[in-house]
């Protein structure tokens, strides 16, 4: 009994560190990776040949190097993590959703079937075996103290890798996973490189797959094709879903459920005597139902991913908005930046905003000292010369050129089809033009990927608000600000408690006074997803406040919002410019741009036919013509 | 020369049975937006309905109408159970299609638990093999070429040119704006799924009629391959899928007659990975450029 209970829980510990490791790519970056019982698989078959002796005939396989089984195990981690480096370079390039899941399917069936086949690699369908007891020889302990010995080193590194997890759960960079996971666009948007951080996701899982295959191999002392069919990685799967996606300790309690109670507890059931099949078919029976069920009726699992609460410190005043908040704690203020950036980094007090309704409320000019690059009249903070994009036989943008001047908020209007849209998407990266420049603040921008854009001050925002749904108002706001720093991984292991989330408490505070003045505070740990549209339309403007960027273009701000919320966006608009940031702003309401906007640019079937004030286009015949259809002259 | 074209021939038999598999696969994506994980179990149920028909009636064509009414019934009860629910509440492509794995895992279980893991043998007789033009070709295998045609030609119609198929590729297009204009897009559902599943299921039964023998899992390796196919020809357009087919369905035999039957799955996801890569939307149609567009 004793006995039965030490190797149900060795085989805990090392489905737990493997469900950990998949919950990296599937929980945290989002990518259903079908792949990863190969990585399971490919670090127990390197183990084994690391640390067994040369193959005898007719047995064959590679190397049989016997090393110690530490050093297997550390080079099988390293092997398990190129395969996963080579597989996400390949898929993860271009590939999501079920494309990404085909293709790692097809991965893994082709370890599978290279495994199973192709006899020198691995010895074919015989698999491979002969590590015993690792590591007992040399601590002299018979074979009983060996599993008590086996069973206290698989739970102590998967309580390493839990420490780690936890770790890494509460980072800024698994928080930037988790963006990526929640809406890719725009985590691109405010400066993601989405590919590479997807990538270092990949990686890292993969990595763990392969530390538990080792451990796995070593529980075994075998490892051959029978053990791990592709398809039978669907207890694992089962496992971080029932527990929790994205929740470590749900992970863990849904490997305890599913594969210490219902997979491996059931291994040692009577069988019908005659029918041999009947009970593990019924058990998979179970695994398989029990996955439909929870993605039906509980699809966050027994344990959802928690909220970080923000709770505001003891002795918190809420300093109002004429109040200007503290600059900061000196020595958490990090100074890596570009030095233009330098004073942007504590929240800078910002005008108090105009009640609801007090149009036209005197927009308050930042101080000298706070803007770095001086504006003078006239210059232009982007420049769009020849633009061409193409759909098929449609020009969607022919040939569009515009200038829009610094420090002012440019209107972009135009009727429906006159492209927009696909400017504003050639500007921002997410589209590659086919022709044409682009440049931001002299800077050549043009086919530059979005992430590199929005980092050099370019932020744009979507037609639909395009908010984190499954991160809290806060942490939307607080990951609208990239910091490269930390955002590293391994700033996440050393960092701890709440921390972890912002970098400096000033930024904290900052975050908290964006969303007081945008009337969101009563709302901060509300997850985005549940808020409205005009809420999560306010949640953008807070995410571009707090990220500071020197441009902003806003993709129809006034879409379905009510006029009491216009005016909060009227005011909000005019806190960017005195803060320094430009503003360019496409829609269709024209009271809204004659208000708010200094200079117009109208395009039509994909190119600019008019610029200037408001008030010299309305009687520019072409604009006309274009918003009321061509007149005939004939 | 001979040899190629005896490969061409058997080629073209798998190719039909892949046509048929494909062809149901990407109706199903069609309407409901969902890879079907559970495709290839249609097909296995297909066979073993086939191989029960046979065993009681003796008749190769009672089998045949039997593993297609099989098919028919399991596609529109994966519909009804599963799909159908996940789509209506908009739960998104990605859990409905992991869904659709557990379901998988589920029918192969089942199949198990009643028919046993061990593989059963056909007993259909294949008639000799005689030269059919430059071809090689049991009278069995001509009859599943022939099938395949007709199939083809009467699915063409349905899709083309009635009611219904217009209701269907509305859907394809647009479930919301189709739902509008008053397509009751559930019952265009249910009726697509339940005709993929007559088609699958006859795939099935040729399938194992070609193969000789089957057990619960056959269906889901298959799967793999028709997986390719669809992909190759573009995910949702019945037509493209067919030459997708044909097209992996030769490549394989040639891959296998070559080089080694026991990499062919290995070699279809190696075509699969390429032309996702290259041209995720299918051969026939354009590639994307960037993640985002």
């Amino acid at each position: 009994m004793i006995q039965y209970l030490v190797s149900i829980l060795t085989e805990g510990a090392i489905f737990g560190i493997m469900a950990l490791g998949l919950n990296v790519i599937w929980g945290w970056s989002g990518d259903f990776d079908l792949a990863y019982y190969g990585y399971v698989a490919l670090g127990a078959y390197m183990t084994l040949v690391l640390t067994i002796g040369q193959a005898t005939p007719p047995a064959q396989y590679i190397l049989g190097l016997q090393l110690p089984y530490l050093v297997a195990l550390l080079c099988a981690v390293a092997s398990s993590a190129l395969m996963g480096l080579i597989v996400g370079l390949i898929a993860l390039q271009h590939l999501r959703g079920i494309y990404f899941s085909i293709v790692t399917l097809g991965a893994v069936y082709v370890l599978y079937v290279m495994a199973g086949q192709y006899v020198p690699l691995f010895d074919g369908y015989n698999g491979l075996s002969g590590l015993f007891n690792p590591m007992g020889d040399a601590l002299g302990l018979d074979y009983q103290s060996y599993q008590y010995f086996f069973l206290g080193f698989c739970a102590f590194i998967f309580i390493l890798v839990f420490i780690f997890m936890a770790q890494v759960s509460g980072s800024r960079f698994g928080l930037a996973l988790r963006s990526l996971r929640e809406d890719e666009r725009a985590a691109a948007a405010f400066g993601r490189d989405i590919y590479r951080l997807k990538l270092k996701a990949y990686v890292l899982g993969a990595a763990f797959g392969g530390l538990a295959g080792g451990l796995f191999a070593a529980y075994l002392s075998a490892f051959n094709p029978s053990a791990w069919s592709p398809i039978e990685a669907i207890v694992l799967y089962s496992a971080v879903l029932v527990g929790g996606r994205g929740n470590i300790k749900g992970v863990v309690l849904g490997v305890a459920v599913m594969i210490v109670l219902v997979q491996e507890s059931t291994r040692f059931l009577p069988g019908v005597p005659g029918y041999p099949n009947i009970v593990p078919a019924l058990r998979e029976i179970v695994i398989g139902a029990v996955l439909v069920l929870f993605l039906r009726f509980r699809p966050r699992g027994l344990l959802p991913e928690r909220r970080y609460i923000d709770r505001l410190p003891k002795g918190y005043v809420d300093p109002g908005v004429d109040t200007p908040p503290p600059r900061g704690f000196g020595i958490f203020e990090r100074r890596s930046r570009p030095a233009r950036d330098r004073d942007r980094r504590s929240p800078r007090a910002f005008p108090p905003l105009p009640a609801p309704g007090a149009a036209g409320a005197p927009v308050h000019r930042p101080p000298a000292q706070d803007r770095s690059v001086v504006s003078t009249p006239g210059q232009a903070v982007l420049v769009v010369e020849g633009l061409h994009k193409r759909f098929g036989g449609v020009a969607a943008v022919n040939g569009c050129s515009f200038r829009a001047p610094k420090g002012q908020v440019t209107g972009l209007i135009g009727p429906n089809g006159a492209g927009k849209s696909t400017a504003v998407d050639l500007i921002s990266g997410f589209k590659l033009p086919d022709a044409g420049t682009i440049f931001f603040e002299g800077v050549a921008i043009q086919g530059l990927p979005p992430h590199r854009i929005s980092r050099l001050g370019l932020i744009r925002t979507f037609q639909t608000p395009r908010e984190w749904p499954g991160l809290t108002v806060l942490e939307n706001v607080l990951l609208a600000r990239w910091d490269p720093e930390r955002e590293a991984l391994w700033r996440g292991l050393i960092e701890h408690g709440r921390a972890q989330h912002f970098t400096s408490e000033s930024e904290l505070n900052g975050a908290r006074e964006i969303l007081a003045e945008l009337g969101l505070d009563k709302l901060s740990n509300e997850r985005a997803g549940n808020l409205s549209g005009g809420q999560k339309r306010l949640v953008e403007f807070a995410r571009i406040r707090m990220a500071e960027p020197r441009l902003v273009i806003l993709d129809e701000p006034m879409g379905g919002v009510n006029p009491v919320l216009g005016e909060r966006i009227v005011a909000a608009i005019e806190g960017f410019i005195a803060s320094g940031t430009s503003v360019i702003i496409v829609e269709h309401n024209l009271p809204f741009i004659e208000r708010v906007a200094q200079h117009v640019i109208v395009m039509s079937q994909g190119s600019v036919i008019a610029a200037g004030p408001f008030e010299s286009l309305r009687s520019n015949q072409s604009v006309i013509d274009a918003y009321l259809g061509e007149v005939s002259h004939e | 020369m001979h040899e190629v074209l005896l490969t061409l021939g058997f080629g073209l038999v798998t190719a039909a049975i892949l046509s048929l598999s494909a062809v149901a696969f990407t109706l199903e994506y069609a309407v409901t937006n969902v890879a079907n994980l559970s495709h290839g179990e249609i097909l296995t149920i297909g066979a073993y309905a086939a191989y029960l028909v046979h065993r009681l009636t003796g008749s190769a064509l009672l089998a045949a109408l039997g593993a297609a009414v099989a098919g028919g019934i399991v596609a529109l009860a994966m519909h009804t159970a599963v799909i159908d629910p996940f789509v209506r509440r908009g739960f998104g492509t990605m859990p409905t299609f992991i869904a659709t794995l557990g379901m998988s895992f589920v029918i192969q279980n089942v199949l198990v638990i009643i028919f046993g893991a061990a593989n059963v043998a056909y007993t259909i007789p294949q008639g000799a093999p005689h030269q059919v033009g430059p071809f090689l070709w049991t009278s069995a295998e001509e009859e599943i070429i022939i099938s395949a045609l007709g199939i083809t030609a009467v699915l063409y119609v349905i899709i083309t040119h009635t009611k219904f198929g217009k209701a269907l590729r509305a859907v394809f297009q647009n479930r919301d704006l189709a739902r509008v204009t008053g397509i009751n897009a559930r019952l265009v559902g249910a009726a697509t799924w339940f005709l993929a599943g007559l088609v699958a299921g006859y795939a099935g039964f040729i399938l194992a009629e070609s193969v000789g023998t089957f057990n619960p899992y056959f269906g889901f390796s298959f799967f793999l391959i028709t997986l390719t196919a669809a992909v190759a020809g573009g995910l949702g357009k019945p037509f493209s899928t067919m030459a997708g087919a044909l097209i992996v369905g030769i490549v394989l035999e040639f891959a296998g007659g070559y080089i080694s039957a026991s990499y062919e799955i290995a070699f279809a996801f190696a075509i699969l990975a390429a032309i996702i890569l290259v041209r995720p939307r299918g051969l026939f149609t354009n590639a994307r450029r960037t993640v985002f567009e």
